[in-house]
């Protein structure tokens, strides 16, 4: 879950780690309850990057000038993420710029320190970068060899060092996956401010942090509708362009299935893993997104039971092809408990395909075959 | 085959949870040797006639288990790690799906620091067929024969070991090492174990887009590995930023795709199948012409 940058230097200043003074802003007239003077500088609240270059950051001289660019700045939409706020800080003096973060490196397997003396940069395109891997335990010699190996001196030293240390100790108790300044800014007066912050939350770890409790929905805004619905009830789901749903359990076989359907000549609608041992009701929920999808013309279920027994499975196409018997249905359904679903399907009439290539290779022709009509409705 | 035999005793953690439970049985029925449970509080009871422990330590100072399966809640899934380390354990093949990836790390740090071997998580677990199913694999699919098996997910390696198994080809040892970005065994050490595995001809490997293990993996195998190796991809037709499933399984910032690793596949003598079927096509083919390609 990525978070926006007025929620990240909250988090960062709940740490210890030092950020400017703001006031966050959703109206242009409550600019005046700003209390720290101008110029100030006005940044909007999206997910996106490329924010500056994209005109998402401006700075003002007094409050007219601040209230009439607001007014612009809230309305923005930047790469399609629309601002949700502004942050309104003073304008800083600033006599250096660092990047620093902390993140998990899956080759090495463990947290490191992305560092690097160049600041407010694409740390990406970016040359000068340190990497340092972070033991466990964790110790503050580790924030200073890294303060020290960016060329730091004295006072300023000292201050990167342990504001690393409080950044390391952020990422941890949060359960971050990333925990990112960029900036991190050297003032004229040798004091350490993260004049930028990005926080992405682990999404795993979210049940055991309180403080975060029931920010997941508000947080899921480069998601399609039903993609967040999905989100929301424990199911994979990546929209796609085609016009062939595809539903599967694992998501191994998910993307495999997916890839056949391309290689037959099909276009797939979608991506839905239903995850392991899917029981009925979560079939049915899964089912029930695919298909509400106007693109698609035909739905392939593609089950392989290991723990997902295949009797659940059928009872969840049961009930679904009673509610919306007009579908376009190709199903493989192997493994678990399959004996018992062939017969509970045995009556509806609905062909199963033992063999996957055989069912992509169907549900590609039906889907070449559809008639373009509305989205199916449920039988009254 | 490797890591796991007949011989091989397991403890199971979270045996009296409604997964372990079941696990345990579908385990004890296709013979794994399944010398314990555990589950703090549940010490002397019973779960399918096997017995059940308070402690990993005294499971294994009781019945001398070697390996342990791990079927706890996420949050629990560390501790439960470390408990097992400190009791001795060799192997850890944790199943759990959705463990905090900073525990991963910590555990796999641990284990490394002991000298152990972890699968998983967010794995299906290894089989020998016909001597030991240790996880969630269906054992029906699988049967014995020259084939090792390497793979990032559970599902599709069933896909593929079913249809090696209906071509006639069985696996020595499959073991399906997790979705997680974060995880214990790695490919290279599979298939150096399968390279030294007089059971194994041939190597089935299957990876996913997302991190580079399996452009190091082929580079390992030119230098390493002399047995031909099969390596199949999923997600080649994945939309780059968008996580399929498995939580390792994204392409960011360009890296971690298809191309990528077919492409290392080639470059290092690796054979490739483009579809799960094709699998066992090229395993035949390998079994008859085992030279590299």
């Amino acid at each position: 879950m990525n978070l926006y940058e007025y929620e990240a230097k909250r988090i960062f200043e709940a740490g210890g780690i030092p950020v400017p003074p703001a006031v966050r802003i959703t109206k242009p007239e409550e600019l005046a309850k700003v209390h720290f003077g101008y110029p100030l500088t006005l940044k909007c609240q999206v997910m996106s990057g490329g924010r500056g270059k994209a005109g998402g950051i401006k700075f003002a001289k007094d409050l007219e000038e601040g209230k009439a660019l607001a007014k612009d700045l809230l309305q923005l939409v930047i790469k399609g993420s629309k601002t949700e706020s502004l942050l309104v800080e003073p304008m800083v003096s600033i006599a250096k710029e660092l990047y620093l973060a902390v993140t998990l490196d899956r080759e090495r397997g463990c947290p490191i320190f992305i560092a690097s003396a160049e600041g407010g940069i694409e740390i990406e395109s970016s040359h000068n970068v340190l990497t340092e891997p972070i033991p466990f335990p964790y110790h503050p010699y580790v924030g200073r060899n890294l303060a020290a190996k960016l060329g730091l001196k004295g006072a300023v030293m000292a201050k990167v060092a342990d504001l690393a240390n409080k950044l390391y100790k952020v990422f941890e108790s949060k359960d971050l996956d990333l925990a990112e300044i960029n900036p991190l800014v050297i003032t004229k007066g040798d004091d350490v401010l993260a004049l930028d912050g990005k926080i992405i939350i682990n999404d795993d770890s979210i049940g055991r942090q309180p403080a975060f409790k029931g920010w997941m929905e508000a947080h899921l805004v480069d998601m399609s509708p039903r993609e967040r619905r999905a989100k929301m009830t424990d199911l994979n789901l990546v929209e796609l362009d085609g016009n062939i749903g595809i539903l599967c359990n694992g998501a191994g076989l998910t993307m495999a299935t997916m890839d056949m359907v391309k290689a037959f000549g099909g276009q797939p609608g979608n991506f839905l893993d239903a995850g392991g041992g899917s029981d009925q009701k979560k079939t049915l929920a899964a089912l029930e997104l695919v298909n509400e999808n106007p693109a698609v013309d035909v739905i392939l279920l593609n089950i392989l039971g290991g723990i997902t027994a295949c009797d659940e499975v059928a009872g969840a196409l049961v009930e679904f092809m009673k509610k919306y018997p007009e579908r376009q249905m190709v199903v493989r359904l192997r493994g678990n408990n399959q004996d018992v679903a062939e017969k509970m399907l045995a009556a509806s009439g609905l062909k199963l395909y033992p063999d996957l290539e055989e069912a992509v290779k169907e549900a590609v022709s039906r889907s070449k075959n559809a008639t373009k009509k509305p989205a199916l409705a449920a039988k009254a | 085959m490797i890591l796991v035999d007949k011989h091989t005793k397991v403890v199971v953690q979270g045996a009296t949870g409604k997964m372990g439970a079941a696990h345990t049985k579908r385990m004890l029925d296709y013979g794994t040797n399944i010398v314990a449970g555990v589950t703090p509080g549940k010490g002397g009871e019973k779960i399918h006639n096997v017995p059940v422990f308070d402690t990993v330590m005294e499971a294994v100072k009781t019945t001398g288990a070697t390996c342990s399966v791990i079927f706890v809640p996420p949050y629990l899934a560390l501790d439960a790690g470390y408990e097992a380390l400190d009791a001795g354990i060799s192997l850890l093949v944790l199943i759990t799906e959705g463990i905090p990836p900073q525990d991963t790390a910590k555990l796999a740090a641990a284990v490394k620091a002991k000298g152990a071997k972890l699968i998983g998580p967010n794995c299906p677990g290894i089989i020998t067929p016909g001597q030991s199913l240790i996880g969630i694999l269906p054992g029906s699919i699988f049967k014995s024969g020259p084939v090792g098996m390497v793979s990032k997910s559970g599902t599709l390696t069933y896909e593929i070991a079913l249809a090696l198994t209906e071509s006639g080809y069985g696996q020595s040892t499959c073991v399906g090492t997790g979705g997680d970005p974060i995880k214990g065994l790695d490919y290279q050490e599979v298939l150096s174990m399968f390279e030294h595995d007089p059971a194994t001809e041939v190597i089935v490997m299957i990876g996913e887009i997302g991190g580079n293990a399996e452009e190091e993996a082929a580079a390992f195998i030119k230098k390493n590995v002399k047995k031909p190796v099969i390596g199949y991809i999923a997600g080649q037709t994945a939309p780059p930023g968008k996580r399929m499933g498995h939580a390792g399984a994204i392409i960011s910032g360009g890296k971690g795709t298809a191309e990528s690793k077919l492409e290392a596949f080639k470059a290092n003598g690796v054979r490739v199948a483009m579809t799960p079927g094709e699998v066992a096509k090229q395993v035949a083919e390998a079994i008859k012409q085992p030279a590299k390609a």
